[in-house]
């Protein structure tokens, strides 16, 4: 077998070694999977359409219903079943959080590897740019950002907005931090020697940079999702989502409009708010607990597992 | 962050001093305040160019007009004590009321009243909100201090209704403004009127109007001392106000609260069948207007709308969306306006029926494609269908009519828009397919009726449907000079008729008007027909003893 794959499959186990005694990380895990479990799964985990009205026996609408067998979760407004718009709005909820944070993530690495790889001017002009965007408050400016987008009358959904939003505001913490594992590796000896023998730019990133920096990337891109879909709950709920894709932060905004709160209905506005908590809770916990056990400040680096090759000739 | 703070203790003082405000009824000596939750607010004070109707019910409070509707529905004289009008209805004599004064204490004379009248006809795009109430206007005079002298270049109709909206102004706040743009611009922030309150303050950023009672108003001065008008951007947070008590009286009940409202103890909670309605637009603009409309030509069938309207079910609508508060509806004239008078009770409604739906459509040539959306001669029964993003009711319909015209291969696609974006893609663009919005119509049929008509559809008119029928708009102009009521209304009903048939617009619902007031504190709120009528009802209120 290719010793590469090898080496990888004796990582992952030794990885997942240490990561299943850390309950913390296997929470994590829990309520991430569970999350995008019930998203993709959504159709067969509830016998209705999320735009289906439940009807009494004379055929009128049932609003606002408490939890019964029919509606394990209760009605909303237009007497929805609350447990169909959950399990559909996780698919809105994570897919915005996911790329968003994808998009996050991509960005904040190029800049951080670029910024503190060729360092000079690029670095300063990509870290003043980060720091003009760090220093900005987040939230008034997503909403001026989002408000403004949607004016323009553009063809796209308010959804690609968001995401585009999110995604290109939420990797100044990334690129900060990667720019700062890049700076001190990049002065080890064994750039040095690579470079010596004559690597280029290109292959020394590739091949000793990425490695030693990818696992903070994991770890932060977790981080960052949790980010992502507290940010769009809390756009959709301000009213900044799709009324027509519902997700959680937009039930949340509906329950809020349509007065859940003066009717009692908890089961309107309860569930949507503790399924935010349970997907962000689980990003966080993953995405600590990742960068406790990849934090290459923390171990080795990636030259100690071939060591032996080099030692026994 | 200093900044912030600042903002924070400013906000603190202000919720102190309007609550000390709050304290009142104590003492006999502590003024009596009313205080009134809303979820909007005026967009300006200045009646020249206002267009929410809290700014009118306000101006209502503060400024007086000719004429007033009563709690009956009838038009009787404010500042006129009475009028006459010569046989051709060409001339019309109005004598003033003893009296009245203006807020600082100045005589108020008719030439007041021909001032302001003839500065809306002179400057109709500056006075835009009130200039079609003097349409057929010629000139006003002021032959005495107390005779006003209206001429027309012909009769009209519903004289009394128009006056009733042309608040008359102070002319020394109105006079120095010399282009429309200025007038528009003016905030008019403590206006000078001639009504039972005056604003002693508006603050935009808290959301607040203080209004005092003005002892020298003519008709009678108030029982209470002041009314406070407090703007909630959250309607959950007004009614748990409502509830414990920091507030006396809610205007706008949300529909989905009002169960809840009637609960409450010692407040009492009033539905009337209101006028405010809601529609489907049906992209109407002829296919050779300029600009040309962009739009899915199948809408232009009758067949096709024939077959929308059975695909909705206006009754779900009601008791879903609406919780039940509210009734359907067909007509673009609702049962409330004059008593019922004016609405044409002849209209049958398409019922709900979705298999004639699809016959209908088989029938018209639109073969049901494979996946589901009918196709007729390579159109599809595909459309977009909008609805403005403030509304908080149209996401619901939008999904419910979704489903329903799936059933008849129909298939739509809701998208939420900006009100601003929707209304210049609309008119005059032309550029959708089907768009939910809604009306909510003056006491006389004149301002609705003129929403139909061809003129309107011009960048910041009234036409959203772009429907153009020169029959239609004939009909429009000969109400407008009918005195004759039954004639008049034969012409309405006519009318209503023509745009039911076209079908520009689906009427859906027409929502109640749902208000509560603290019944503990405060008694004397006049319940008429038209629901707790705010002007009548803030000078008969008094505190419960």
């Amino acid at each position: 077998m290719n010793p590469r794959w090898l080496l990888l499959k004796r990582n992952l186990l030794d990885f997942w070694k240490t990561f299943r005694r850390n309950r913390m990380g296997l929470a994590g895990a829990f309520l991430v999977l569970t999350a995008i479990l019930a998203a993709v799964f959504a159709p067969l985990l509830t016998p209705y359409t999320p735009t289906e009205t439940m009807r009494d026996a004379e055929g009128r609408a049932l609003t606002f219903a408490p939890p019964s067998v029919h509606a394990p979760l209760g009605t909303d407004d237009a007497g929805r079943d609350v447990w169909t718009q959950l399990v559909y709005g996780a698919r809105i909820s994570l897919t915005v959080g996911f790329l968003a944070g994808f998009i996050a993530m991509f960005i904040g690495s190029l800049f951080g590897i670029t910024a503190g790889y060729f360092g000079g001017w690029v670095d300063n002009l990509l870290m003043r740019l980060t720091d003009v965007l760090l220093v900005i408050p987040d939230l008034p400016l997503i909403l001026v950002l989002v408000a403004t987008v949607r004016q323009l009358e553009l063809k796209v959904s308010p959804l690609v907005i968001l995401i585009l939003v999110i995604g290109l505001l939420y990797w100044t913490s990334t690129a900060r931090l990667i720019r700062s594992q890049v700076l001190t590796i990049k002065e080890r000896q064994y750039v040095y020697r690579a470079r010596a023998i004559g690597a280029g730019n290109w292959h020394i990133v590739r091949k000793h940079i990425l490695p030693q920096i990818m696992p903070l990337i994991v770890a932060n891109t977790v981080l960052i999702l949790s980010t992502a879909i507290l940010i769009e709950s809390g756009l959709a709920f301000l009213g900044l989502g799709d009324p027509t894709q519902p997700s959680w932060g937009t039930m949340l905004n509906f329950a809020f409009d349509r007065n859940a709160v003066s009717n009692g209905a908890w089961w309107f506005y309860l569930p949507p708010g503790l399924a935010i908590i349970w997907a962000t809770l689980g990003c966080v916990l993953l995405g600590n607990v990742l960068e406790e056990m990849l934090n290459p400040r923390l171990a080795s680096h990636h030259l100690e597992g071939e060591q032996s090759i080099v030692t026994q000739p | 962050m200093k900044s912030r703070k600042w903002l924070v203790q400013v906000i603190l003082i202000a919720a102190v001093l309007l609550s000390a405000c709050g304290q009142a009824g104590g003492g006999s000596q502590e003024p009596v305040v009313l205080k009134v939750g809303w979820t909007g607010a005026p967009d300006t004070l200045n009646p020249a160019y206002a267009f929410l109707t809290e700014s009118f019910t306000i101006f209502d409070l503060t400024y007086s007009a000719l004429t007033t509707q009563a709690v009956s529905g009838e038009y009787v004289g404010s500042l006129a004590k009475e009028w006459t009008h010569s046989d051709d209805g060409l001339t019309w004599t109005f004598t003033l009321k003893d009296n009245i004064t203006w807020h600082n204490g100045e005589p108020f004379t008719a030439s007041d009243v021909a001032w302001t009248i003839n500065a809306i006809i002179a400057d109709p795009d500056g006075w835009a909100a009130v200039s079609n109430y003097t349409a057929n206007f010629v000139e006003a005079a002021a032959p005495d201090d107390k005779t006003v002298v209206i001429t027309l270049d012909t009769p009209v109709g519903n004289m009394e209704y128009r006056l009733s909206w042309i608040y008359i102004v102070y002319p020394p706040d109105f006079e120095v403004f010399t282009t429309p743009e200025d007038l528009q611009n003016f905030t008019n922030d403590t206006p000078t009127g001639t009504g039972p309150f005056k604003v002693t303050s508006f603050d935009k950023d808290l959301g607040v109007i203080v209004m005092d009672a003005y002892a020298d108003y003519f008709d009678g001065a108030a029982k209470i001392d002041q009314i406070t008008f407090q703007t909630f951007d959250n309607s959950d947070a007004m009614i748990q106000a409502l509830k414990v008590g920091d507030i006396d009286m809610v205007i706008d009940v949300p529909q989905s609260a009002f169960a809840t409202v009637e609960g409450f103890e010692n407040v009492k909670a009033v539905k009337t069948a209101g006028s405010y309605f809601s529609e489907l637009i049906i992209n109407s603009v002829p296919e050779d207007f300029d600009p040309a409309p962009n739009k899915n030509p199948a809408l232009d069938d009758p067949q096709v709308r024939l077959a929308i309207a059975h695909a909705i079910n206006k009754q779900d609508l009601v008791d879903a969306v609406l919780q039940n508060l509210g009734v359907v509806g067909d007509t673009i004239v609702p049962p409330q306006l004059g008593g019922g008078f004016w609405h044409n009770p002849n209209i049958q409604d398409i019922p709900f029926d979705l298999s004639k739906a699809n016959a209908v459509l088989e029938q018209a040539g639109y073969v049901m494609g494979a996946d589901g959306v009918r196709e007729k001669d390579g159109v599809r029964l595909e459309f977009r269908l909008q609805f403005p993003s403030d509304n908080p009711l149209y996401p619901r319909v939008a999904d419910m009519l979704t489903a329903w015209f799936k059933e008849a291969g129909i298939k739509t696609t809701p998208e939420s828009v900006d009100p601003d974006s929707l209304y210049s893609q609309m008119t005059p663009a032309g550029n959708y397919d089907l768009v939910i919005w809604g009306w909510g119509p003056d006491p006389d049929p004149d301002f609705i009726l003129s929403v139909m008509t061809s003129d309107q559809f011009v960048d910041g008119g009234w036409s959203d449907s772009g429907y153009m029928n020169p029959e239609y708009d004939q009909l429009y102009l000969d109400q407008q000079v009918t005195v004759d009521k039954a004639a008049r209304q034969a012409i309405i009903w006519k009318m209503q008729e023509m745009v039911f048939n076209d079908r520009p617009y689906i009427v859906l619902w027409y929502e109640d008007l749902l208000r509560a007031y603290r019944s503990d504190r405060f008694t004397g709120f006049i319940e008429s027909p038209l629901g707790i009528e705010i002007h009548h009802s803030m000078l008969q209120v008094e505190p419960v003893q």
